[in-house]
């Protein structure tokens, strides 16, 4: 009967998550090439990245290879997503509640990831997964990060709600984000307190694969799973999708230093952008809607 | 100041100031500054002035904006605004910034990360309405309910507020002129959001759709250079006869024969200037010449169409202008045939030619660009001219052009060349790329209409000045002659009038001056000291 009820909201909400997210990542990941806008440091830079330098700094630097240094990019993207290495340097104070509230969250994803991964050395025969360290340490990730998760979320809501400055910009989403994550953790710490939580959270699990309408589930893991439901269902159309664009703002915007190259993919991809019509209507532009920006940027005189 | 500025209020009360700039509000700066009458009395705008202006922001005019005639013409802006909105957010009208600023609009969490970044912010005791964040809040609020589907429940989940009206959109004009651009907020955010490209997204969308932009770098500015050939005005007939004058002048007091070559087909170089330089700075092209002869580089000057003049404000408020300078531009190096562009002394010049116009220069037109400090510190180090760094032997510190440093990531070729030729050359701090503006970015240096000079030096160039007296902390008194090093044309213009707005020259001794001066003063070849220690 509860399966019954909370399998259609579950599937209902997983598809919403589906959808927004694959919406608005493709979305942005389709929109045109644009006019290069990096930032120092970028920290592909090979040699440079330190101090903020770039391959502008050579001399003829367009004869040289470039030099980029993979290496260094992932370093900084591993600092900056494992430890939010930008705000512990230019928001401590709540870097102390933001820290937990994503460590919690990392430490979810990576019990669900232990229990996964066991699920599948158990179907391939490996007696001993789901034993021993493969059984306790999805319970203490989880109780850990629960309990991070909370200390985070809780922070963060008292931060938003008691700084003036943080207050004055917030919306009522930024709540109801903090608000949803926050029942994400509290159910979800009451439900590891609960006897046999892995093997109530692994029947869970094939449930929802399974489509089981009949399991019964304990109720804190019940409500649990439907926090975790709502939360991701609204995930993808809030601003918690930052970790998406984040991708986007660092390698698409602030890093991309890609030159211009004659005969280049992107010398063809930048022709077409010019060919696209220009309907801007100050006087001085000239845009009809027709014209394109090739067209209206060769204009012998503007005025 | 108003202590509550909500984001609300922008639209609200548009007879009164929505929160003025206030002195005593001001953060503090060091002595001999730190006087009540060392700060000069701000520009106090006319009856007359008022009457003529829109003046509701902050007390402060850059803009300069009309009364509107009637209420009919009041609500046409207004629709056009929305349009405009609209525009900025569509892929054929957009597509320059389209990604970026869908970036910057819809995924910043609002954790503030970024307001102890901004030196107008900090520097006016933090005034709520110069937040990084504050003119963004008021745009996304904008576009949630005027420019995106949803309607008024979705906007106020997730953005809130404001009224669109006439007082909502020139307010918010206004404030689009008190951001320097500089980037710094942008670099402290963890998201990568940019208030700064949102700051230029909205000029843009006022130059672009409804014809508004501050008259020194439209018609004044990109307007003049395109029919004229020259920001400054000058054709091509003045800008020969005054490159000639400074040619005579610097070889009469050099003993050297200096000569700028003009429109030497297949030339190695085309070095293109600031032209502001060759009226306000001649010593600068004077002593690129020196040099570049000196160092036996095969290079020319252009005079073809705007070919003299490396100044693009187009890059602060309206992509088509920017397009338009900088395709004539390379048309010009194209038709030379020259082998590259070196960029003089100017950052945004280095900006707009080598990265922000880099994806529009196709086919012919991508003639390689490159920066002088580059070109400048193979020629120190070639071994080609022989340098005396005890000529150099007085307090030398760097101020790094936002354009050039933290947009363009060129840091340490002209920090080689100063450590190498100035035996007391000190850092700021910060600098590099956590460096400060000067106060004169995105176009400031050359707008100083109504009282916006006095916000221009006090307020934007504050916490550079505060950095620039630290820098120097050691020998402050005016008896040790010091000198600021300030690579870049713009730049300069705010030294120049924020060390005669203070008197720093005869206060503390300091004076200011471009990099290439400072390697020509350190030539053992150049007899007579080439820096003169006055106000210029």
């Amino acid at each position: 009967m509860q399966g019954a009820l909370l399998l259609p909201l579950v599937y209902g909400l997983l598809g919403l998550f589906a959808l927004g997210f694959a919406f608005r990542s493709v979305r942005l990941a389709r929109m045109p090439v644009h006019l290069r806008w990096e930032l120092a440091p970028v920290p592909h830079e090979k040699g440079k990245a330190a101090y903020g330098g770039s391959y502008f700094e050579e001399l003829d630097w367009w004869t040289k290879p470039r030099e980029k240094s993979l290496l260094s990019e992932l370093a900084y993207m591993g600092q900056e997503i494992l430890f939010l290495k930008a705000l512990h340097e230019q928001n401590r104070s709540l870097w102390w509640v933001s820290f937990p509230f994503h460590l919690g969250f990392y430490l979810l994803i990576g019990a669900g990831g232990l229990l996964v991964m066991a699920e599948g050395l158990g179907l391939a025969g490996w007696a001993r997964a789901g034993t021993g360290a493969w059984a306790v340490a999805p319970l203490a990730l989880a109780a850990i990060g629960h309990g991070l998760g909370l200390v985070g979320t809780l922070g963060l809501l008292a931060k938003r709600g008691g700084d003036p400055h943080l207050r004055a910009y917030s919306t009522p989403e930024s709540f109801l984000n903090l608000i949803l994550a926050l029942a994400v953790f509290a159910t979800g710490a009451a439900a590891v307190a609960t006897p046999g939580f892995i093997a109530e959270l692994r029947g869970a699990g094939l449930a929802v694969l399974t489509a089981d309408a009949g399991a019964a589930l304990p109720t804190a893991l019940a409500a649990h799973v439907l926090a975790v439901a709502v939360f991701l269902g609204w995930l993808p159309y809030s601003r918690m999708m930052h970790f998406v664009a984040k991708y986007f703002t660092y390698h698409q915007v602030r890093w991309d230093d890609e030159p211009m190259r004659a005969g280049s993919a992107l010398e063809r991809e930048m022709e077409l952008q010019l060919q696209r019509p220009v309907s801007w209507s100050a006087a001085h532009i000239g845009g009809d809607g027709k014209r394109s920006w090739a067209s209206v940027a060769t204009e012998e005189k503007s005025s | 100041m108003n202590a509550h500025t909500r984001i609300r209020d922008i639209g609200r009360n548009g007879q009164a100031l929505l929160s003025p700039v206030s002195l005593s509000d001001l953060a503090p700066l060091p002595a001999p500054y730190d006087g009540p009458d060392d700060q000069p009395a701000w520009k106090e705008l006319t009856p007359a002035a008022r009457a003529a202006m829109v003046c509701n922001l902050d007390g402060v005019v850059a803009a300069g904006l009309p009364h509107p005639r009637d209420e009919v013409e009041e609500r046409a802006y207004v629709d056009r605004f929305v349009a405009g909105l609209r525009k900025l957010l569509d892929a054929d009208a957009n597509w320059t910034f389209l990604q970026p600023l869908t970036l910057s609009l819809e995924y910043c969490v609002r954790c503030q990360s970024c307001s102890e970044a901004c030196p107008v912010f900090m520097a006016s005791g933090q005034n709520e309405i110069y937040r990084p964040t504050y003119r963004s809040e008021v745009w996304r609020r904008l576009v949630a309910e005027h420019a995106r589907p949803g309607g008024r429940f979705t906007a106020w989940l997730t953005d809130g507020h404001v009224e669109l009206n006439w007082t909502t959109i020139t307010r918010l004009y206004e404030l689009c002129y008190r951001c320097t651009l500089c980037r710094r907020c942008a670099q402290a955010c963890p998201i990568g959001i940019d208030n700064g490209l949102i700051t230029h997204e909205l000029r843009k969308l006022f130059s672009q759709e409804l014809g508004w932009a501050p008259r020194e770098l439209h018609e004044k500015g990109t307007v003049l250079q395109l029919e004229v050939g020259s920001s400054t005005g000058m054709n091509v007939v003045v800008v020969k006869d005054n490159m000639e004058f400074i040619d005579e002048d610097v070889s009469e007091e050099t003993g050297l024969e200096v000569h700028s070559p003009w429109d030497r087909e297949g030339a190695d170089v085309l070095l293109i200037h600031n032209a502001g330089e060759i009226l306000a700075w001649p010593e600068n092209p004077a002593a690129f010449a020196i040099l570049l002869d000196a160092a036996g580089i095969d290079w020319t000057l252009s005079s073809d169409d705007i070919g003299y003049d490396g100044v693009n404000y187009g890059l602060f408020y309206d992509d088509v202008q920017l397009a338009r300078i900088a395709l004539r531009h390379a048309e010009t190096a194209r038709k030379l045939k020259v082998r590259k562009m070196v960029m003089g002394e100017c950052g945004h010049q280095h900006k707009a030619l080598m990265t922000i116009a880099d994806r529009i220069l196709v086919g012919p037109m991508n003639v390689p660009r490159e920066s002088c400090m580059a070109l400048l510190e193979d020629i120190v180090f070639s071994g080609k001219i022989e340098f005396d760094p005890s000529k150099n032997d007085f307090p030398v510190t760097l101020h790094d052009p936002c354009n050039i440093v933290r947009n363009l990531g060129i840091v340490e070729p002209q920090r080689r060349i100063l450590r190498h030729l100035c035996p007391q050359f000190r850092e700021m701090t910060p600098h590099g790329v956590d460096n400060y503006c000067c106060g004169g970015g995105s176009g400031f240096a050359v707008m100083s209409g109504n009282n916006f000079a006095d916000w221009r030096i006090s307020v934007a160039g504050r916490v550079k000045f505060r950095q620039i007296l630290d820098a120097f902390a050691d020998q402050p008194g005016p008896e040790v002659k010091k000198y600021l090093c300030a690579p870049c044309s713009n730049c300069k213009g705010q030294f120049r009038d924020m060390f005669q707005y203070y008197g720093v020259l005869e206060k503390s001794g300091i004076t200011y001056g471009g990099l290439v001066e400072l390697i020509v003063n350190a030539m053992v070849d150049v007899k007579e000291p080439f820096i003169e220690w006055e106000m210029h």
